[in-house]
């Protein structure tokens, strides 16, 4: 059924590329969401994703689900968007804000409290601050495995890294950003 | 556990993914050790708001199906601009030799006229002046034009 709908596609039929954008939208935004925040960014990340997805459509043989092979194109091209912009990892992580610093008080208190918008826009930033100490490779190592619950297998298949690649890098993302997490508190605990 | 610090099982996976056993284990050894303590608390927080970034997902807008479909027809366009780019320049060659070929025979038959022999121009001039010479006493008979000319070809040889 799906490679019916590539072949198509392939073709030029354009109802059938239509359709594919239409079903697998919700799935690029999600990966293209991992490595950018604003909308904009996301949504052209994602239409370059179909577009080169049409163009790569003969490699899509079935074997596999769409999803999986439309998830692989939507990192790669993610990450090379980000690489492309040339934002070096930040060595360190600046002080906390008000915001975040109340945030910290907060989930050390009450611990089982639904974290209201705001909270999570603060946990958000704060996350995208502690994420810039790593490569985007590692970034998305970390955001899948400890962020999604994704299995390595599943950062594997998604990435086209080995297994071994992933646990490597995964180990090295955590330690940093519990690293930086420590240093951040740490240096609250000193005011 | 007790005497085994934690750190270690930290880096090795989220704190999310622990079994509870582990996870008790876990914080049976920070109830005693500070420095793992602080470790496992960057370690939960860390984790807090990687799963609070991994939730900020941006939706595809209701446009977006329409816009990806214009880039996609666009850039069709734009790739068949550069198809007839590549005709021409494989036909460019074969153009400009024709057309350079046209130019010259244009030339050679409309703009350099034919340039007579020194020895023809000469027996140009004797014939001419002799029937020019003739012309003005008498009427000459074309045969009488015809011997001169060639009177004057076969001296000249």
């Amino acid at each position: 059924m799906e490679l019916d709908l590539a072949r198509q596609a392939q073709e030029g039929d354009e109802s059938a590329f239509a359709e594919i954008v239409r079903r697998y939208s919700p799935r690029v935004f999600s990966v293209a969401s991992r490595f950018f925040r604003q909308r904009s960014l996301v949504e052209e990340a994602a239409q370059e994703v179909f577009l080169k997805a049409f163009t790569q459509l003969g490699s899509f043989e079935g074997r596999g689900s769409m999803e999986g092979w439309l998830t692989r194109i939507a990192t790669n091209t993610c990450l090379n968007m980000v690489r492309g912009a040339k934002r070096r990892p930040e060595s360190t992580v600046s002080d906390l804000t008000e915001d975040e610093q109340s945030w910290l008080d907060q989930q050390s208190g009450d611990v089982g409290k639904q974290p209201s918008v705001e909270d999570s826009v603060v946990a958000t930033d704060l996350a995208d601050r502690l994420l810039a100490v790593l490569s985007p490779e590692d970034q998305q190592a970390l955001l899948m495995i400890d962020g999604e619950n994704a299995s390595i297998k599943e950062v594997a298949e998604a990435t086209g890294w080995s297994e071994s690649k992933v646990k490597v890098r995964a180990f090295r993302a955590r330690r940093k950003v519990r690293e930086a997490m420590g240093k951040l508190l740490r240096r609250q605990g000193d005011k | 556990m007790k005497d085994k610090h934690i750190i270690e099982i930290l880096d090795n996976a989220s704190i999310a993914s622990l079994s509870e056993s582990e996870l008790s284990e876990v914080q049976a050894h920070v109830r005693e050790c500070v420095s793992c303590r602080s470790a496992y608390e960057a370690s939960r927080l860390s984790t807090i708001v990687l799963k609070s970034r991994a939730q900020a997902t941006t939706e595809p807008s209701p446009f977006f199906q329409t816009r990806v479909m214009a880039a996609w027809r666009e850039r069709q366009a734009e790739e068949s601009v550069p198809a007839m780019w590549r005709l021409w320049n494989s036909a460019k060659a074969v153009v400009s030799s024709m057309a350079v070929t046209t130019a010259a025979l244009a030339v050679l038959s409309f703009v350099i006229p034919a340039t007579p022999t020194a020895d023809q121009t000469a027996s140009a001039l004797s014939a001419e002046s002799v029937i020019m010479g003739q012309a003005s006493d008498e009427q000459m008979s074309y045969e009488q034009v015809l011997s001169t000319i060639y009177e004057d070809e076969d001296e000249a040889r």
